[in-house]
């Protein structure tokens, strides 16, 4: 297919030029649900040389509304998410080298991760995570893309290490999440136009377009018709821990004490073992249906009926316990099966 | 005189999506405070403040004319 990338080469600021260093890129990409399903599309469909896809879910029915790569047949098989998306992506384009990787993305993990990346995209949906990112991007001086969305609100900002102000310099802490929660919902096109405008900076990144990198954070709402678009420059803290003159990475530090998270939102609660695992799916569902548990799998994870809540298992020994926001109950739940 | 701009849910929050307010000399965090007080509903805290399209942090003073949005941070994706 030797002309597959022409209308984006004659575009003029990529070029053929353009095209070989897309091509030699590594991209992290953190999240596969609606931010990652259409950043990693457009990734994929660019050319890009290698695409990392990290994400700790699987595909629910709720998804599929906005979620572009999941099909009802994920729903049905409860595929993870990460493995589900690298299928459909390799199929539309079987140039780029696609790894997933089913994990939570924890500051530990990420530090293996960013090795010989050159961008990272933020397709999260949690403020804990974004600022490890954050960190970890000054850390080792990588771009990083924040994308968010709720409802019909969006909002996008480029951090270039060592020029831009970094999230922690514009937010100084972690927003609290329920405010996402509470407002409740998503519809694609917001999703769509957060997308547009990360994949838009990540090009422009991937081809070393330094100078048309967007400075300013841009927030819209495609409902109530709002767009702005914020100056930082103003933002950046010499006294920042992440990106100051003494950085400490701050949000690095978390591993140890984030074993449980509720899932905004959700009523679901993440339970992660302090030490990774490697469970024998095989020996653990005998065990579980003989304790007259209703289970079924897949090579990714286990999913084990209860009365009130659902358990989902990963190999790692993580789990998401359904049903639930209460943390005490979902830990008792997870060591009652677990141990 | 000056503009107060409300983004997103804020903007039902108050029930408008701009207001007049004379809020010559105050800095950001007064502005805040002043605004919680008139709309109970309205939650701006972490919310992030731009004076004339640009960054303000909770000290800066707003000038005759300025216009400032509130612009909340959002995680979901």
């Amino acid at each position: 297919m030797d002309d597959r990338y022409s209308r984006q080469t004659l575009f003029p600021s990529i070029g053929k030029e353009g095209q070989k260093k897309i091509r030699s890129k590594h991209v992290l990409m953190i999240g596969a649900g609606a931010l990652g399903s259409g950043n990693g599309e457009l990734l994929t469909r660019a050319g890009v040389g290698k695409l990392t896809i990290v994400d700790r879910d699987y595909v629910e029915a709720s998804n599929l509304q906005r979620q572009q790569l999941y099909t009802e047949q994920d729903v049905v098989d409860k595929l993870p998410k990460a493995a589900a998306a690298a299928s459909r992506l390799k199929e539309i384009n079987s140039e780029v080298n696609i790894e997933a990787v089913i994990t939570d993305a924890t500051p530990e993990k990420l530090e293996e991760l960013v090795k010989g990346v050159d961008l990272i995209i933020d397709a999260t949906d949690n403020f804990e995570t974004r600022m490890a990112i954050n960190d970890i991007s000054q850390k080792h001086q990588i771009p990083w893309i924040y994308g968010a969305c709720v409802g019909s609100f969006g909002m996008s900002l480029t951090i270039i290490p060592g020029k831009t102000p970094c999230l922690n310099c514009i937010l100084k802490k972690i927003p609290i999440q329920g405010m996402t929660c509470d407002t409740g919902g998503i519809i694609a096109p917001t999703v769509q136009m957060v997308v547009a405008h990360q994949s838009a900076e990540a090009m422009k990144i991937l081809v070393e377009d330094w100078e048309a990198v967007r400075t300013s954070f841009v927030s819209f709402d495609v409902w109530r018709n709002q767009y702005t678009s914020m100056k930082v420059v103003k933002a950046k803290d010499e006294n920042c821990l992440s990106c100051g003159q003494n950085p400490t990475y701050p949000y690095l530090d978390h591993e140890n004490i984030m074993k449980s998270t509720v899932l905004c939102g959700r009523d679901t609660v993440q339970i992660r073992p302090p030490k990774q695992q490697k469970l024998q799916f095989t020996v653990l569902s005998q065990q579980l249906k003989a304790l007259g548990y209703e289970v079924k799998g897949n090579p990714y994870l286990l999913s084990v009926e209860m009365n009130e809540q659902r358990l989902v298992i990963f190999n790692d020994g993580r789990a998401l316990i359904h049903g639930t926001n209460d943390l005490t109950q979902a830990k008792t739940i997870y060591q009652r099966l677990l141990g | 005189m000056n503009k107060v701009l409300f983004f997103a849910h804020l903007k039902d929050a108050v029930g408008e999506e701009v207001i007049e307010l004379d809020t010559n000399g105050k800095s950001v965090v007064e502005i805040k405070e002043l605004m919680k007080e008139k709309y109970p509903a309205l939650n701006l805290e972490n919310v992030m403040a731009a004076i004339n399209e640009e960054f303000a942090s909770d000290e800066d003073i707003l000038q005759a004319g300025d216009t400032i949005a509130f612009i909340p941070p959002v995680s979901g994706g």
